[in-house]
C-alpha cells in the first residue's frame, strides 16, 4: 500500500510517464554517443579496454588514485604554500596566550587567517597532511574533535564546493510550510538518500526535526567502494555527523548526512539544508567553499547546529577599551 | 572528489533540479546522473580527441588514466593543440546542457 488516495495516484503515474520516457530518451542518446565514439576512435576503446577502464567508472578510477595518493601525501595536485606554517600546539598556545593576556583577537579571525594561509584557493582534494593539520586547527580553535578520516572512512573530497539544498521531506505528507522560517527554498520533489525520517508525523521526534533541520548532503555516491561495501557504509553515513566551517568567514555548522550528491556535473562537492547554508554564509549564500571533517563524537554529545566558537565577551572588551 | 580534469568546466545545476523532479527515489535519481556523466565523459573525450594530432592521442591517453583529476592535463592540451581548449570544452558542454535540458521538456509535456 502507498498510502496514497486512489485521488492521488495520479501523481505517481504522471512521475513514472516523465522518468521512463526520459530514462528511454537518454539512454538512446547515450548509446549513440557511445557508438559514435567507438566507431571514430577505435583506438581509445581499445587502449581503455586494455587497461580494464570503462568510461562509466572513470570517476570512480579517479576516485581510487586519490584515496591512495591523500593516504600518502603523495598527490600532485598544486600544493599550497606550506611553508612556515605553525603547528596545531602553536596555534593552541596563541589562542590561550591572547586569552590570558586579555587580547582582543578573535577566535574567528584566528581561523580565517590560518585557513588563508594552509588551503589553495581553488578548492582540491587535500592530502593527509593538510587534513591532519586542519583537525588540529580545527579543535584548537572551534572546539570540535573532527576527523577528515573516521573509522577508516573518508570523503573523496574534504575540500570542496557546497551548494544550497531544498528541504527535505521528513513523513508522508510533509509540506514546505512545515519548514518555517525558510520556505523560500522550498521542498525537494523526491525523498533524501535514507527515505522518509519518520514513518509518520507523530513518529517524528524532535531529535530528527534537528537532523533535517541541519542536514548536509555528501557524494557517497562517487565513493570507489560504495556499491561493495554494502550495508555497511549506507548505515554508517546515514545521519553521520560533519563539521563544515566556510573556509572564508570561518562560520561552523554541524550537520548530519541526510543525502547523497550533489551529481558531479554541478560543479559542487557538497550540499547544506537551507538553515546550514543561512548560517554558513546567509540568506543570499547559495554556493561557497568550505571544509568537511566527520565529527568524532563516539558519545553523541556534539549537538547539531551552529558551533558558536567565536563567541566573545563583548561587554568585557569595551570596558577595557574603555 | 571523484574528480576529472575538466569538472570545473561543467556546471549543469539547472539539470540537477529537473532530474529531482522526475526521479521517485535515489536509485531513479542516480541512474539518470550516471546517464549524464557518462554522456558528458564521452563529449569531453570526443572533443579533446578531435582536436588533438593522432600521434599524441596514447601519450594524452596515458597521462588521463594515471592521473584522470590532473588539471595540468589542460596545460599539455593546450600546447599540443595551439587553441583554447578549455574555452571549446566549455563551449561544447555547454551545448550539450542545452540538448539535455530540451530533452527534459519534452518530457514533461
Amino acid at each position: 500500500m502507498s498510502g496514497k488516495l486512489p485521488t492521488q495516484t495520479y501523481q505517481d503515474i504522471a512521475k513514472d510517464v516523465d522518468f521512463e520516457y526520459l530514462r528511454n530518451k537518454l539512454k538512446l542518446k547515450h548509446l549513440e554517443a557511445k557508438k559514435a565514439f567507438s566507431k571514430k576512435y577505435p583506438h581509445v576503446e581499445k587502449f581503455l579496454a586494455e587497461k580494464g577502464i570503462d568510461l562509466a567508472k572513470i570517476r570512480q578510477h579517479s576516485a581510487k588514485i586519490i584515496g591512495a595518493g591523500a593516504l600518502t601525501g603523495t598527490l600532485l595536485l598544486s600544493s599550497p604554500t606550506q611553508q612556515a606554517l605553525p603547528t596545531g600546539q602553536e596555534i593552541a598556545d596563541k589562542l590561550k596566550s591572547e586569552k590570558e593576556g586579555g587580547e582582543t583577537k578573535f577566535p574567528q579571525k584566528l581561523l580565517v587567517d590560518t585557513l588563508n594561509k594552509s588551503l589553495p584557493q581553488k578548492t582540491r582534494p587535500l592530502n593527509r597532511q593538510e587534513e591532519k593539520y586542519l583537525e588540529q586547527v580545527f579543535e584548537n580553535i572551534i572546539g570540535v574533535s573532527a576527523k577528515a578520516n573516521l573509522e577508516g572512512e573518508h570523503l573523496n573530497t574534504t575540500y570542496g564546493l557546497i551548494g544550497a539544498e531544498q528541504h527535505l521531506k521528513r513523513y508522508p505528507g510533509d509540506t514546505v510550510v512545515n519548514h518555517k522560517p525558510y520556505l523560500k527554498e522550498g521542498i525537494a520533489p523526491g525523498l533524501g538518500a535514507w527515505g522518509y525520517f519518520a514513518p509518520s508525523k507523530d513518529k517524528l521526534t524532535s531529535s530528527l526535526e534537528e537532523t533535517e533541520r541541519w542536514y548536509a548532503v555528501v557524494q557517497t555516491l562517487y565513493l570507489p567502494d560504495w556499491s561493495t561495501r554494502q550495508p555497511y557504509l549506507r548505515n554508517w553515513y546515514k545521519y553521520r555527523k560533519v563539521l563544515i566551517v566556510n573556509t572564508q568567514n570561518g562560520q561552523a555548522v554541524v550537520a548530519a548526512i541526510a543525502d547523497s550528491g550533489p551529481a558531479a556535473w554541478t560543479g559542487k562537492h557538497f550540499g547544506g539544508s537551507p538553515e546550514v547554508m543561512e548560517y554558513l554564509g546567509g540568506p543570499r549564500y547559495k554556493k561557497g567553499a568550505v571544509v568537511l571533517f566527520f565529527v568524532d563524537d563516539p558519545e553523541n554529545k556534539v549537538p547539531l547546529g551552529p558551533v558558536e566558537y567565536n563567541r566573545v565577551d563583548l561587554p568585557k572588551i569595551a570596558l577595557r577599551e574603555i | 572528489m571523484s574528480k576529472l580534469f575538466f569538472d570545473h568546466l561543467i556546471v549543469f545545476e539547472d539539470l540537477e533540479g529537473k532530474i529531482d523532479a522526475v526521479a521517485k527515489n535515489q536509485d531513479e535519481r542516480d541512474e539518470l546522473w550516471a546517464i549524464v556523466d557518462e554522456l558528458v565523459h564521452h563529449k569531453a573525450l570526443g572533443v579533446i580527441l578531435d582536436k588533438l594530432p593522432g600521434k599524441d592521442h596514447k601519450e594524452f591517453l596515458e597521462k588521463f588514466h594515471q592521473a584522470p583529476y590532473d588539471e595540468a592535463l589542460l596545460d599539455y592540451l593546450k600546447e599540443k593543440i595551439g587553441e583554447n581548449i578549455e574555452e571549446l570544452l566549455r563551449q561544447e558542454l555547454g551545448n550539450l546542457a542545452y540538448e539535455l535540458l530540451a530533452d527534459f521538456s519534452q518530457a514533461k509535456k
